[in-house]
């Protein structure tokens, strides 16, 4: 059965399977996608965080990357990707495939039927030798997600908000890495991965997405045939584990070579998916340190001037929140008692209705602005894959303008620190 | 009267709209009435290499704080009567600025009351406002902006990668300064800066998105303040051909090394052809792009990953160099193997089926990027300041020639002229 709502189409493949489609004209190219939804867990992770990269080197027809990369440029630089992101407690895998639209093709090709059947048999049909994914494609990658991980390490904001990520959830299966932990990752190995591939086409969750300007009806006939073939039998369920408050603050301080020291703070709000509140915690978010308006960016940036960045970031899945910035190490104290006391403002309700209604126009400003990019328009619909209905963007909007201050306020009310991770500079290192 | 001229691509179905307005303003309006979002850029011709400059004929030169463009940017936003931040609030736009080697820039992008959100932006890019308390207090914020590029270590092995091509050019310099030369900055030294670059003439507005051009120009037409074209003489000492030093090394918190690897071109007053660029974009695709057996023998051979190998056309006034970037844990070695396949590509050039792959994939990214607006003003913005257009770039992509791109290589990737620099971690490897 198909379902539409606002240019969105909707259907099931098969049990455990859905397929989602926008088919508009004003876009001059195509993206595909299909994301693997399986129980983020440390022993897994790992194996789990390595299939998509694998399965985008190569396919049977293209069963060297050399061979598949020169075949994607003649299709006007298409491109296939791998990502592997968390969604609350569960370990998004995906692959996708965007090019441009069919009539801006040169020599009148069809892109996007070619990015179809390309798609499908990356996932379903590797290149395997003797059962087992190739030998020097999985050194390959092995080596590469080692160094992926080792990248965050370079990336300093990055690498703070993750610690804190870790040490707040340290119980739950949020704490572990997208990518599972370097160690991990030297653990691999080969032949465990195709029980792992056959895990997640025959049981993980899946999302199928396929928007911009082209018809999705061969594309879903291809994913249809596909999941058929393998006759699937049950899907795991994924859940997410939701702490409503923090019992006690756990303080977590490391140094390093740095120039800039960072702070990051873990909260609990008590708002988590599907609950009611969470369009009051998004609201909340953004007035606290979502926007250049916000409390944050004006007192402990613009007013107190220590700080390039100070801001916040909900997850609505989890239920948590983090404020992050990036300070001198003799200002970490100053600024983590102004980031609370900002809180405590909104607590007693001492924000205006302008700086309200200035949160809920730049909320729905960035909610609206996501149909204009397939990107955008993916990261939404997979973000909206646990809510039951799914809404558009346009949906969410309405609901985060109809957020009223008192609710902002009970919002503030509950949410509880829990983490304190600093990072700072060795005294006189790079000063 | 404002004439407007409209440009079409054949090739895409777009167009767009140019204006000389009769303020000196250069406008572009790239209407796409589907779209929910519209994005404005109003840049001006004024970025971190603009540091020594002649207000007149022959008058004394003026050196002025590395930084100051990027001061400025941050500082414009406060007007007398409160900051653009809070202005925007009531109309829901996201706004932003940002300041690069050539050029700043001034941008948002919005959902709803986008002529009252361009009507800011064109009002307080205007309306320079700066006293010793308000300049004073973005020492702060600056510095921290500084101390946290001062850990980045792409950033930072760019700018060693810069200071080892150039001798003299002040792209070697950071484009925020240091927390030392913004100490230098007051506020009569903003307003002149300002006086000398803030002028219309020297300026573009470029809209995208779901516009009315009309409504656009009589907007413009109310805000923009008429502006005689001002004298300005930039003053670059002179760049030798040849490079600083082939090597430059930097430690620091990092755990996998970085590479960038430079190569230097000779430059004249004037900017790289739009003809020249599409060369340019359709050598490197096929030289090293994911399909190219340069990128597979590094990756074979553990030099490079594809997350971060990647490679640019790094050209503005006065400097042009082609880039290679990366992790590496060898970053020699994959020096030496580019070179190598330059090399060869000097001797024996591409085979047919090489090019035409090449010049497809450039062609469908550029195709691709029309679909963003940010992507176009950002892109007609820069364009513009380098006399160069866009639908032109894309037509010379899709004809582009064998021998228009090998062209390219006699200035080009010339080995003598190349720098390496690396960023390794502060300890080896455990």
């Amino acid at each position: 059965m198909k379902t539409r709502m606002t240019g969105i189409e909707q259907r099931s493949v098969c049990d455990g399977v859905n397929f989602r489609s926008i088919r508009d004209s004003r876009f001059k190219t195509v993206r595909m996608s299909i994301h693997f939804l399986l129980p983020l867990e440390r022993q897994t992770a790992s194996s789990h965080a390595i299939l998509p990269f694998l399965l985008t080197r190569a396919s049977r027809k293209y069963p060297d990357l050399t061979k598949l990369n020169r075949h994607l440029a003649e299709l006007y630089g298409a491109q296939l990707d791998a990502d592997v992101q968390k969604l609350g407690d569960v370990q998004v895998l995906s692959v996708s495939a965007s090019g441009i639209a069919d009539r801006y093709s040169l020599r009148g090709e069809s892109v996007s039927a070619e990015l179809s059947h390309l798609l499908c048999s990356i996932v379903f049909d590797p290149p395997f030798e003797n059962g087992m994914f190739p030998r020097e494609g999985f050194k390959q990658e092995k080596r590469q997600m080692a160094e992926q991980i080792d990248s965050e390490y370079n990336d300093k904001r990055a690498y703070a908000m993750r610690r804190c990520e870790e040490v707040l959830c340290e119980k739950e299966p949020y704490g572990v890495g997208r990518l599972g932990s370097r160690e991990d990752v030297r653990r691999l190995e080969r032949e465990p991965l195709t029980a792992a591939w056959n895990r997640l086409i025959h049981h993980a969750r899946a999302e199928i997405m396929v928007l911009g300007d082209c018809d999705p009806e061969p594309v879903y006939a291809d994913f249809f045939a596909a999941f058929h073939n393998l006759g699937r039998t049950e899907t795991e369920p994924c859940r997410t584990q939701v702490v409503r408050s923090a019992e006690r603050v756990r303080e977590v301080t490391e140094t390093m070579d740095v120039a800039q020291s960072k702070l990051v703070l873990g909260f609990r709000t008590g708002c988590a998916e599907p609950e009611d509140t969470v369009a009051a915690c998004k609201l909340f978010s953004a007035l606290y340190g979502g926007t250049p308006n916000s409390k944050l960016f004006l007192n402990v940036r613009e007013k107190l001037s220590l700080c390039y960045y100070c801001s916040s970031l909900y997850h609505p899945l989890k239920g948590i929140l983090f404020v992050q910035s990036g300070v001198e190490r003799k200002n970490i104290d100053r600024a983590k008692e102004e980031i609370l006391a900002q809180l405590e403002e909104i607590r007693k309700g001492n924000f205006t209705a302008a700086e309200l209604d200035a949160a809920k126009l730049s909320l729905c400003n960035s909610y609206r602005t996501l149909s204009d990019s397939l990107d955008g328009l993916e990261a939404w619909y997979l973000s909206q894959t646990f809510s039951s209905p799914i809404r558009p963007p346009e949906e969410e909007a309405a609901l985060v303008g109809a957020v009223r201050d008192e609710e902002v306020r009970a919002v503030a009310d509950g949410v509880t620190l829990d983490t304190v991770y600093k990072l700072v500079g060795k005294v006189g290192a790079a000063e | 009267m404002n004439p407007i001229r409209e440009i079409r691509s054949e090739r895409t179905g777009d167009s767009y709209y140019e204006v000389r307005h009769a303020s000196g303003l250069k406008i572009l309006i790239y209407p796409k009435p589907k779209n929910s979002s519209s994005y404005a850029v109003f840049g001006t011709k004024y970025g971190s290499i603009d540091n020594s400059f002649r207000t007149s004929p022959g008058g004394a030169p003026q050196r002025v704080p590395n930084g100051i463009a990027h001061y400025l940017e941050h500082k414009l936003f406060e007007s007398a009567d409160g900051d653009a931040f809070a202005r925007y609030a009531k109309t829901g736009a996201s706004a932003n600025a940002y300041t690069s080697f050539d050029m700043t820039c001034f941008l948002f992008s919005c959902t709803a009351n986008v002529y009252e959100s361009l009507e800011i932006l064109l009002d307080f890019v205007q309306s320079p406002y700066f006293t010793e308390q308000t300049v004073r207090k973005e020492q702060g914020i600056i510095g921290q902006e500084i101390r946290m590029y001062d850990d980045d270590p792409q950033w930072r092995v760019l700018f060693n990668l810069l200071s080892a091509l150039y001798h003299s050019h002040p792209v070697r310099i950071d484009i925020a300064g240091t927390v030392d030369s913004i100490a230098k900055i007051t506020p009569e030294l903003l307003y002149r800066c300002y006086r000398t670059f803030y002028n219309l003439n020297n300026m573009v507005l470029c809209v995208a998105g779901n516009v009315e051009p009309e409504r656009v120009l009589s907007l413009c037409d109310k805000m923009l303040k008429p502006s005689e074209p001002s004298y300005v003489e930039r003053i670059f000492e002179p760049e030798p051909e040849h490079i600083v030093q082939a090597r430059v090394e930097q430690k620091l918190a990092v755990a996998v090394p970085l590479f960038e690897l430079g190569f230097k071109e000779p430059c004249g007053a004037g900017r790289a052809t739009t003809k020249q660029i599409a060369g340019t974009d359709i050598l490197l695709e096929a030289l090293a792009s994911d399909a190219s057996p340069l990128f597979r023998r590094l990756l074979d051979a553990g030099l490079i990953n594809e997350a971060s190998f990647g490679y640019e056309y790094f050209e503005g006034p006065g400097y042009a160099s082609v880039i290679f970037s990366g992790e590496s844990k060898d970053p020699e070695a994959a020096e030496d193997e580019i070179k190598k396949e330059i090399a060869a590509v000097r001797a024996q050039g591409f085979d047919p089926a090489t090019f035409e792959r090449a010049k497809r994939a450039v062609y469908g990214r550029n195709v691709a990027a029309l679909d963003n607006v940010g992507s176009i003003a950002n892109s007609m913005v820069s364009l513009e300041f380098a006399g160069r257009e866009l639908f032109t770039y894309i037509d010379e992509v899709a004809q582009a020639e064998p021998e228009d791109v090998l062209k390219r290589l006699e200035v080009q990737l010339r080995p003598e002229y190349s720098a390496l620099s690396v960023v390794r971690p502060l300890r080896p490897a455990p």
